[in-house]
C-alpha cells in the first residue's frame, strides 16, 4: 500500500468494508438456526452481490438439491464465476455470481482476486452449514428413535446406527457390512457365505484378508442396502444386540481413525486439513475409546507434535493427560492461515496441558473439579509470517540484526506501519467468528510465542498482553481486536524482546508468534468489569517471612481486580501475600501494618469508556461495595486497632475503614486449599515447580496461565561454585536459603555484631542506624550489601538490630542478618519482617547467616581488617569505626567484586570474591518501573556510559548562568565521576548555591528540562527508562563550612567531587 | 549486669538515683523503688497448629502498686529481657504518678515473634499467659494493656480467659478494648489534646494570649493532627506541619504562614496518610525540607513524630522566637540537645507529662469498665482537661518554686508521690 495515493487508498478501504459487510451478513444468515435451508439460500443471494465491485450489475444464484435460488435479474452471462458447494468433500451444489453486462475490467480481470476468494469463502461456509444441519438432523432422528423405542434394550442401538449410515454415509455402511460378513464367516456361520455368493461372487477374495479392509469396487446403492439388511438380519440371529452394537462402533471408529491417521501422517498436511479431519471424526465417531492402543497413542503423539510441541520430554508428559478427544474442543477455536503448519505457542500449550491435567485429576480430587479455564481462541504461530508475507513486510525479519538504538528508534514506526496493514481476509473472518463466540465480554490478547514460557526462557513481560473492553458495534470491536493482534505481533520487533533473545543466543531462531485471545474473567460492577480477585501462585516460595514457612509451602500474590498488579511489581502499592502451605502465618500482624501493606488500587476495565484503568479501591468500595458478591471475604473493617471480618450487612461502605485482607477468603473458603492442591498437583504431574495465574469472577476459580516457575533470572537457583579457595569466601550459609544470584557487589557495609552489642548508650545505636541511612544514599544503588546483627529495623528493643527504616536501606542489593551464637542461645532473626513487603516489591534479597554453625565459613578477618572507608565517607561518624565497616571490595581484593550465589534446592549460599562479570544485564524484568541504575555488572568493560555522561555534565556546567541562578560552583560526584556509570546510572551533580529561593526554583526548572531531555536520549541509547537523568544535590556555604551532607565530597579522600566549573 | 553493654534498666535506675538524690529520699525508700516490688516468670506451653507443643516464656513485673493497681502493657517480643521489662514497669509507675492517677506501674510480656505464629496460636498464647498468672491479676490488682505487637484483639482474648476462669464479667481487668466492648471514647483524641491542654496552661501561666501565638508541629499522625486541631480551635495559628512522604521515602515540612488547616490537609492525603505534595502546593502550602519545621520563627514547637529528633546538631537552628517546646512524641530530644534547650531557657513540657493524655484515658477506660457505665466523648475529654491541667500546674509550681528544669520537676513530683504513698502505707 505504500505507493498508493490517498484516493486509491480510500477506494481500497471502501472495497474492504464492502467485502467484510457482505461476509457478516452471510455469516449472520447461515448462523440463524430458525431459518430453513431454502429460506437461507433465498436471502443469501440477495446479500451476496453487495460484496462485489459493481453490486448494481451483479446477480447471484445458488443451486442445491436440484433447486435454484437466484436474484430476479439473474441470467446467463459471459461474466460469470461459478464455484462448487462441497458437503463432506462431495459436490452438493454450486454458487454462481454474474455481471449482467460488461464492466470495466481491472488488471486482475473482470473479477478481482479478492472476489475469487470471497466467493470461495462463501461457498465453503454454505457447505459447512449444510453438512452441520445434516448431521444434526440425523442425530436428532437417532435421539428420537431412541425415545420411541424406549422399551428396547439399549443394545438395539445398532439398528439406529445402520439406519444412520444408510442415510448419511453409504461408504461406511459398506465398510461395516463387509466387516460384519467377514466376522460372521470367520465365526463359521454359513448363511453369511450364501449372501456373499448371491450378490457378488467377486467379493470373497477381498474378504479373505482380514487386515486389508479397503473397499475395492463400487456397489450400486440399492444393492448395498439390501445386502447390508441381509447381513445384519443374519447377524442378529447369531450375535447379541450388544455385541453387534459394540462391533459397529469399533469398526466405525477404526475406519474413521484410518482417515484421520492418513491425513495427520502426511508430511505436508496443513492445520486446516487436520482440523477438518478432527471435526469429521468427532462428528461421526465421537470418541477413540474403542481404537487399538497403538492407534490411539500414535494419534495422540502426532497431534501433540502438530499443535503443541516437538519437545520429547514435553510429549512424554503431555501424552499422559492429553488424549485425542482433548483436541476436539481445541481445534474448534484455532485460527490459522491457509496451508498453516503452526502451533499454538508456549502460553497456549501450558494452559491447555494444565487444564487436561486438572480434568483428569479432578476425578479423584474433588476440590479441583470446579476449576475452569476461560474461553480461549488460539492464533497459530505462523499467522505472523503469513501476515508479513501478505503485506510484503518480510524486511522486518532482518530487524533483529540491527543496532539496538536503531531498533528502538524504528519500533514506533514499525507499530504504525503494521497497524496500517491489510489483514488477510481469512484472518478477519476467523477473528469475526471468535468475536461472535466471545460476545461482548472483555477479552485479552496475549502473546504465545514458540520460545515463550518454555523451560529456560520465560520472556517474562517481553511480549505484550492487551486488554480490550470489547464494547460497541461489531465493526468497532473487530477493528479493536485486529489492532491488538497487530500490536502483539509487533512486539516481536520490540527492542526489549530482541535484546532478550540476543542475550540468550536465540536471535537466529525464527521467532513465531502465536496469540491467545482469552475471555477476561470477571463481572460487571458499576461501569467497571473486573475479577473480584486474581493473582499469581508459585509452587516454591522464594520470599519467606518466617522460618516456619518452607519453600514447598508456596506463595500467592493476590490483588483485587485484574491480576496485572500482582504479576508486575508496582512501586506504589502492595499485593497480599499468602503462603498456601501456612495460610495462618501472614506477613503483617499489627493493624497499622496490615493497613499499610494492603492493596490500595486496582486495575479494571471501564466498559463505558472502553479503557483499561487503575482506580482507587477505597472510593470504588464506597460507591459499589454493596453490589460486590461476597465482598466480606475480601475486605476487613478496621476500627481503631481492631481489624475484623464482618458480615455484609455489618459493613458501612460509606464510612467504614475497609482494608483488603482476603481474611474471609483464607479462613472461610476452600480458596487456599484449592490453590495449594492445584500447585502441588501441577508440580507433581509436570515434574517442575509451576507459576500460575488465576482469577475469580465471584463464582468460579479460573486458571489463566501455567508455566515453569523460576526462570525470571533473579529467582532461579544459582550454581554453587565449588572451586573457590577458602580465602576468597566471605561467608557461606546453609539455612533458610532462597534462590537467586547477586553479582558484582562493589561495597560491603558491615555492622559488626560484637561492636554493636558493646555500644553503651542508646543514642549510639540510633546513630549507627542513621549512618547506615547516609551510606545508603552515598553508595551506588544495588551496588552494595548491608550485613548486620540480628534484626534489621528492630523497633522495640534496638539492641537486637540496627534501627533503620526502609528508606535507610532502600538502595542495598541485599539485606543480610547475622545470628552469632551467644553462650547458650542463638538470637532469632527478623527475616526482614519490618519491611518485608518493601523488600519483595523492590527486589532486595534477604539472606540469614549463622556464622557459628558447623562447616560454615565467615571471613571476619576480611570484613574487619580491610580498609574501612567510614571515617572518610562520614567523618562525623568516625567514632563508630569499630561498629560500622565500609569496605571497597575492589580495593580490598585486587579489583575483584563480591558475588553471592544462593541455591534453595541445595539449601546453600556462598558469598565470594571473583572478577566482575562482563555479561550485560537487561533491566530487571520484574520491576518494570524500577529505576535500576548503575549495576557494576554493566559498567565494567564499557566506558561509553560515563564518557557520554561526563561530556553532558560539562555542557550543563558551561551553559549554566551562574549569576542568574545564584550559583557558585558545579561539581560532579557519583558513578559518572568515578567512571563507573552504567546504562541506567544518573548523573549526580553537586551545585553550590547562594541565591534566593526564587533563583533556586528557576534553577530547578532549568535543570529539570535538561534532565528529561537527557533521560530520553539515554533511553534511546540503552533502553533504560528513567524519569530524569540528573540527580542534583544543592549545598550552601554553611554546608561546606559544617561539612554536612554532600559537602563532605568536596576535597574528600575517596571519590572527591570533581569541580566542573566554579566562580 | 553492666559489662559495657547498653542496659535500659541500669539507665532507669541511674535516673531514679539522680532524682532520689535531689529529693533526698531515705535509703529504704530508695531500695524499695529502684527495684520492682514483684516479678513473675513462668512458662506457657502452647499447642501449635501442626500438633506439636511449644513452650514460651512469660513475664509480669509489678514495679510498684502503692498508689493503686499496677498498670502496664503486654509486649510480644522475640528477645525480651527481664531488664527491659523492669525498666518499662518503673517508667509506668512515674508516668501514672506525674498525672496523679491512682495507679501503679507494671509491664509484662511473652518471648515470641508473633510473625511466626498464626492467629489461633496467638490466641492460645494469650489465654495461656492469663492462666499462668490469673491469681495475681485483676481490676483491683494489676491491669494489663496493649503494647508492642499486641492489639485490642489480644486484649479481648485475655479478658475472655480471665472472665471464664473467675466466672464473672470484669471489663476493668484490661484496657485498650474496642469501643462497644468495654473501650472508652476519646482515645484517639486523648494524647494530642492532652499536649495542647498543657500548652494552653503554660501560656496562661506566662501571660501570653494563645490567640497571638504560632506553632510548628513535627508529624501528621494521630497525635500531631489532634494537637494541631485543638490548638487552632483555641485560637492559635499552626504555620507548619511535617509529614512522611511514602513515595519519596522522606519527610517534608508543609508551611502556610497564615495558618495550616488540618482538615484541608487531611482531605489531600494519599492512601498511606501522607500529604500529597502537589495538591498541597495548589492549596498554597510551601513544601520544605523535612526538618524545616524546627527552624520556623514560631512561639511553640511540638515534636510529635519520632524519638531523637532534636539533636545536638540541629538544636541551634531553633529560632530565638521559640518560647516553648511540648514533647508530643516519646523522647524526641536527645540529652545533649536537652542541655542546650535548658541553657537557652526555652520552656520545656517534657514528654511524660505532655503526652500523658493517653495513659489518663486508659485510666478512664478502667474506671468506666469497673462501673460498667460509659461516658460520652465530651465527658471523657473534659475530665481529661481537668486531669492534665492539674498535673501541669503541680509540676510547673514545683519547677518555679524550686527553680528546677521542667523535666526534673516532673520526675521529682512523680517519684515523690510514690515515695509518699509507700510511706503513708507504712511500708518504710
Amino acid at each position: 500500500m505504500s505507493h498508493d495515493s490517498s484516493q486509491e487508498n480510500l477506494h481500497f478501504l471502501n472495497e474492504r468494508a464492502k467485502e467484510l459487510n457482505c461476509l457478516y451478513q452471510v455469516d449472520e444468515l447461515l448462523g440463524n438456526g430458525r431459518l430453513s435451508l431454502p429460506e437461507i439460500f433465498t436471502a443469501l443471494v440477495q446479500v451476496i452481490p453487495s460484496g462485489w465491485q459493481f453490486p448494481e450489475l451483479c446477480e447471484a444464484r445458488i443451486i442445491y438439491d436440484n433447486r435454484s435460488y437466484q436474484t430476479p435479474g439473474f441470467c446467463s452471462s459471459p461474466y460469470v464465476e461459478s464455484v462448487p458447494i462441497k458437503v463432506d468433500d462431495k459436490e452438493a451444489g454450486r454458487l454462481e455470481v454474474v455481471y449482467t453486462q460488461e464492466v470495466p475490467p481491472s488488471e486482475e480481470g473482470v473479477f478481482l482476486e479478492k472476489e475469487h476468494k470471497l466467493i470461495r469463502t462463501i461457498a465453503n461456509r454454505i457447505g459447512q452449514t449444510i453438512w452441520q444441519r445434516r448431521v444434526k438432523e440425523v442425530l436428532l432422528d437417532w435421539e428420537q428413535s431412541k425415545i420411541q423405542n424406549g422399551l428396547r434394550e439399549t443394545g438395539q442401538d445398532w439398528v439406529v446406527i445402520i439406519d444412520l449410515l444408510r442415510r448419511t454415509d453409504p461408504d461406511m455402511l459398506m465398510h461395516v457390512s463387509r466387516r460384519m460378513i467377514n466376522h460372521l464367516l470367520t465365526s463359521g456361520i454359513t448363511e453369511a457365505e450364501d449372501i456373499l455368493q448371491e450378490y457378488s461372487p467377486g467379493w470373497k477374495i477381498a474378504f479373505d484378508n482380514d487386515h486389508d479392509n479397503y473397499p475395492s469396487a463400487r456397489v450400486p446403492l440399492g444393492n448395498l442396502i439390501s445386502i447390508s439388511d441381509r447381513i445384519f438380519q443374519v447377524a442378529s440371529r447369531y450375535l447379541s444386540a450388544q455385541e453387534i452394537s459394540l462391533r459397529l462402533q469399533k469398526w466405525i471408529q477404526e475406519q474413521k481413525a484410518y482417515g484421520l491417521v492418513k491425513i495427520i501422517g502426511r508430511i505436508d498436511a496443513s492445520v486446516a486439513e487436520i482440523v477438518d479431519a478432527l471435526v469429521r471424526y468427532e462428528a461421526m465417531a465421537g470418541s477413540t475409546d474403542l481404537l487399538p492402543y497403538t492407534t490411539r497413542r500414535w494419534l495422540q503423539v502426532a497431534l501433540i507434535k502438530r499443535f503443541l510441541s516437538d519437545n520429547l520430554e514435553f510429549i512424554d508428559t503431555a501424552r499422559r493427560y492429553i488424549d485425542v478427544e482433548s483436541f476436539f474442543s481445541l481445534v474448534s477455536r484455532v485460527i490459522y492461515p491457509a496451508y498453516s503448519h503452526g502451533k499454538i505457542g508456549g502460553k497456549g500449550t501450558g494452559l491447555f496441558l494444565a487444564h487436561q491435567i486438572i480434568l483428569q485429576e479432578s476425578q479423584e480430587k474433588s476440590l479441583l473439579a470446579d476449576i475452569k479455564i476461560p474461553r480461549t481462541w488460539y492464533i497459530t504461530t505462523d499467522e505472523l509470517t503469513e501476515f508479513l508475507h501478505y503485506n510484503d513486510l518480510q524486511d522486518l525479519n532482518e530487524q533483529k540484526y540491527k543496532d539496538l538504538s536503531q531498533i528502538r528508534m524504528d519500533y514506533p514506526n514499525i507499530i504504525q506501519r503494521m497497524k496500517n496493514c491489510r489483514f488477510p481476509p481469512e484472518l478477519v473472518k476467523s477473528l469475526a467468528l471468535a468475536l461472535d463466540d466471545f460476545g461482548t465480554n472483555p477479552i485479552i490478547v496475549r502473546s504465545s510465542s514458540l520460545l515463550e514460557d518454555q523451560l529456560g526462557a520465560s520472556f517474562y513481560g517481553k511480549y505484550k498482553s492487551l486488554f480490550l473492553a470489547n464494547q460497541g458495534s461489531k465493526e468497532e470491536r473487530l477493528e479493536a481486536l485486529a489492532n491488538a493482534v497487530v500490536e502483539v505481533f509487533a512486539s516481536v520487533f520490540s527492542p526489549d524482546s530482541i535484546q532478550y533473545r540476543a542475550e540468550r543466543n536465540l536471535l537466529d531462531f525464527q521467532e513465531e508468534m502465536g496469540i491467545l485471545i482469552q475471555e477476561v474473567v470477571g463481572t460487571r460492577i458499576g461501569p467497571y468489569y473486573l475479577p473480584l480477585y486474581s493473582g499469581v501462585a508459585l509452587s516454591r516460595n522464594e520470599f519467606r517471612w518466617s522460618p516456619r514457612i518452607r519453600r514447598e509451602d508456596g506463595l500467592i500474590r493476590m490483588v483485587m481486580g485484574l491480576g496485572t498488579r500482582a504479576v508486575d511489581r508496582v512501586s506504589d502499592d502492595f499485593p497480599v501475600l499468602i503462603s498456601p502451605g501456612q495460610p495462618g502465618l501472614r506477613v503483617n500482624r499489627m493493624p497499622d501494618e496490615i493497613k499499610y501493606y494492603s492493596p490500595k488500587k486496582m486495575d479494571v476495565i471501564n466498559l463505558e469508556t472502553n479503557t483499561f484503568e487503575t482506580i482507587e479501591i477505597d472510593s470504588f468500595l464506597r460507591q459499589y461495595g454493596s453490589q460486590i458478591p461476597s465482598i466480606h471475604q475480601l475486605v476487613s473493617v478496621r476500627k481503631e486497632d481492631y481489624i475484623a471480618q464482618c458480615n455484609v450487612w455489618e459493613i458501612d461502605f460509606e464510612h467504614d475503614d475497609l482494608v483488603v485482607t482476603f481474611d474471609g477468603l483464607v479462613d472461610k473458603s476452600t480458596f487456599v486449599k484449592k490453590a495449594a492442591l492445584l500447585l502441588k498437583t501441577l508440580e507433581e504431574r509436570l515434574g517442575y515447580p509451576v507459576d500460575i495465574e488465576f482469577a475469580c469472577d465471584g463464582q468460579d476459580f479460573y486458571l489463566l496461565q501455567c508455566r515453569p516457575q523460576g526462570y525470571s533470572g533473579e529467582a532461579s537457583p544459582a550454581a554453587i561454585p565449588q572451586d573457590i579457595p577458602n580465602k576468597d569466601i566471605i561467608f557461606s550459609a546453609r539455612r533458610q536459603i532462597s534462590n537467586g544470584t547477586i553479582s558484582d557487589i562493589s561495597y560491603i557495609v558491615y555492622v559488626d555484631p560484637a561492636g554493636y552489642a558493646s555500644l553503651e548508650n542508646r543514642d549510639d545505636m540510633i546513630k549507627t542506624g542513621r549512618a547506615v541511612g547516609l551510606l545508603n544514599a552515598l553508595l551506588p544503588r544495588r551496588g552494595f550489601i548491608l550485613m548486620g546483627p540480628g534484626r534489621w529495623g528492630s523497633r522495640g528493643d534496638i539492641r537486637l538490630g540496627v534501627p533503620v527504616s526502609y528508606a535507610d536501606i532502600c538502595n542495598t542489593a541485599a539485606l543480610i542478618e547475622i545470628a552469632r551464637r551467644q553462650s547458650h542461645y542463638q538470637p532469632e532473626l527478623s527475616f526482614g519482617t519490618h519491611f518485608f513487603q518493601d523488600l519483595v516489591e523492590s527486589g532486595i534479597r534477604y539472606l540469614p547467616l549463622y556464622p557459628d554453625d558447623q562447616g560454615i565459613i565467615f571471613n571476619e578477618a576480611f570484613l574487619k581488617r580491610s580498609p574501612n572507608l567510614l571515617s572518610q565517607l562520614l567523618p562525623e561518624y568516625a567514632y563508630l569505626e569499630d561498629v560500622i565497616y565500609v569496605i571497597d571490595v575492589a580495593a580490598a581484593s585486587q579489583g575483584r567484586a563480591l558475588h553471592i550465589a544462593m541455591n534453595g534446592d541445595l539449601e546453600q549460599a556462598i558469598g565470594y570474591l571473583g572478577s566482575y562479570s562482563k555479561q550485560t544485564h537487561s533491566p530487571d524484568p520484574l520491576s518494570l518501573k524500577a529505576h535500576v541504575s548503575s549495576r557494576p555488572a554493566e559498567k565494567m568493560g564499557d566506558d561509553t556510559f560515563w564518557r557520554w555522561r561526563y561530556y553532558m555534565a560539562k555542557q550543563i556546567a558551561d551553559r549554566l548562568d551562574f549569576e542568574r541562578y545564584g550559583v557558585k560552583g558545579v561539581y560532579l560526584i557519583g558513578s559518572t565521576n568515578t567512571g563507573t556509570a552504567g546504562p541506567g546510572s544518573d548523573i549526580d551533580l553537586l551545585i553550590h548555591v547562594q541565591g534566593s529561593l526564587e533563583q533556586r526554583q528557576e534553577l530547578d526548572q532549568w535543570l529539570a528540562g535538561w534532565s528529561q531531555a537527557l533521560a530520553e536520549v539515554n533511553y534511546l541509547r540503552t533502553g533504560y527508562r528513567t524519569e530524569g537523568l540528573l540527580d542534583v544535590h544543592y549545598i550552601t556555604d554553611h554546608d561546606i563550612e559544617q561539612k554536612t551532607s554532600f559537602a563532605i565530597k568536596i576535597g574528600a579522600i575517596t571519590d572527591p567531587a570533581h569541580p566542573l566549573k566554579t566562580t | 549486669m553492666s559489662n559495657g553493654v547498653y542496659n535500659p534498666f541500669v539507665n532507669a535506675q541511674a535516673q531514679f538515683d539522680r532524682v532520689a538524690e535531689i529529693i533526698g529520699l531515705d535509703q529504704a525508700t530508695r531500695d524499695l523503688l529502684r527495684q520492682p516490688l514483684r516479678e513473675y516468670h513462668f512458662l506457657i506451653p502452647v499447642k501449635m497448629d501442626d500438633g506439636t507443643t511449644k513452650v514460651f516464656r512469660g513475664f509480669r513485673v509489678q514495679h510498684n502498686d502503692a498508689r493503686g493497681p499496677a498498670k502496664g502493657g503486654i509486649r510480644f517480643h522475640p528477645e525480651e529481657t527481664a531488664d527491659t521489662v523492669r525498666a518499662l514497669a518503673m517508667w509506668m509507675t512515674w508516668k501514672c504518678a506525674v498525672v496523679d492517677i491512682p495507679l501503679g506501674g507494671g509491664k509484662g510480656g511473652i518471648i515470641c515473634d508473633p510473625r511466626n505464629l498464626s492467629e489461633k496460636e496467638q490466641e492460645r498464647l494469650c489465654r495461656g499467659w492469663v492462666r499462668q498468672i490469673v491469681r495475681n491479676l485483676g481490676p483491683y490488682l494489676d491491669v494489663p494493656a496493649p503494647d508492642v505487637m499486641t492489639s485490642s484483639k489480644h486484649m479481648l482474648w485475655m479478658l475472655d480467659e480471665f472472665e471464664t476462669i473467675t466466672g464473672g464479667h470484669y471489663p476493668g481487668f484490661i484496657t485498650g478494648k474496642p469501643v462497644g466492648m468495654g473501650g472508652s471514647l476519646g482515645r484517639t483524641e486523648a494524647t494530642g489534646y492532652g499536649v495542647i491542654y498543657t500548652v494552653r496552661e503554660a501560656l496562661k501561666d506566662r501571660g501570653i494570649n494563645i490567640k497571638d501565638t504560632t506553632a510548628s508541629i513535627q508529624g501528621f499522625g494521630n497525635v500531631a493532627q489532634h494537637a494541631a486541631k485543638l490548638f487552632s480551635q483555641l485560637g492559635g495559628t499552626v504555620i507548619a506541619v511535617s509529614c512522611w512522604d511514602n513515595v519519596d521515602k522522606r519527610a517534608y515540612t508543609f508551611r502556610k504562614k497564615d495558618g495550616v488547616d488540618v482538615d484541608e490537609l487531611r482531605s489531600i492525603t494519599d492512601v498511606y496518610g501522607g500529604i500529597t505534595k502537589d495538591k498541597a502546593r495548589d492549596l498554597g502550602y510551601e513544601v520544605l525540607d523535612a526538618m524545616a519545621w524546627l527552624e520556623q520563627d514560631v512561639d511553640i514547637l511540638i515534636p510529635a513524630a519520632l524519638e531523637n529528633q532534636i539533636t545536638a546538631e540541629n538544636v541551634n537552628k531553633i529560632s530565638s522566637q521559640v518560647k516553648l517546646i511540648a514533647e508530643g512524641a516519646n523522647g524526641p530530644t536527645t540529652p545533649d540537645a536537652d542541655e542546650a534547650i535548658k541553657h537557652r531557657r526555652i520552656f520545656m513540657i517534657p514528654d511524660f507529662l505532655a503526652n500523658a493524655g493517653g495513659v489518663t484515658c486508659s485510666y478512664f477506660e478502667q474506671v468506666q469498665s469497673n462501673a460498667n457505665y460509659y461516658w460520652e466523648k465530651e465527658e471523657v475529654l473534659s475530665k481529661l482537661d481537668t486531669k492534665m491541667t492539674a498535673a501541669f500546674h503541680a509540676v510547673n509550681d514545683l519547677a518555679k518554686r524550686s527553680s528546677l528544669y521542667m523535666r526534673d520537676a516532673a520526675y521529682v513530683i512523680a517519684i515523690n508521690r510514690v515515695a509518699q504513698a509507700v510511706k503513708m502505707r507504712g511500708w518504710v
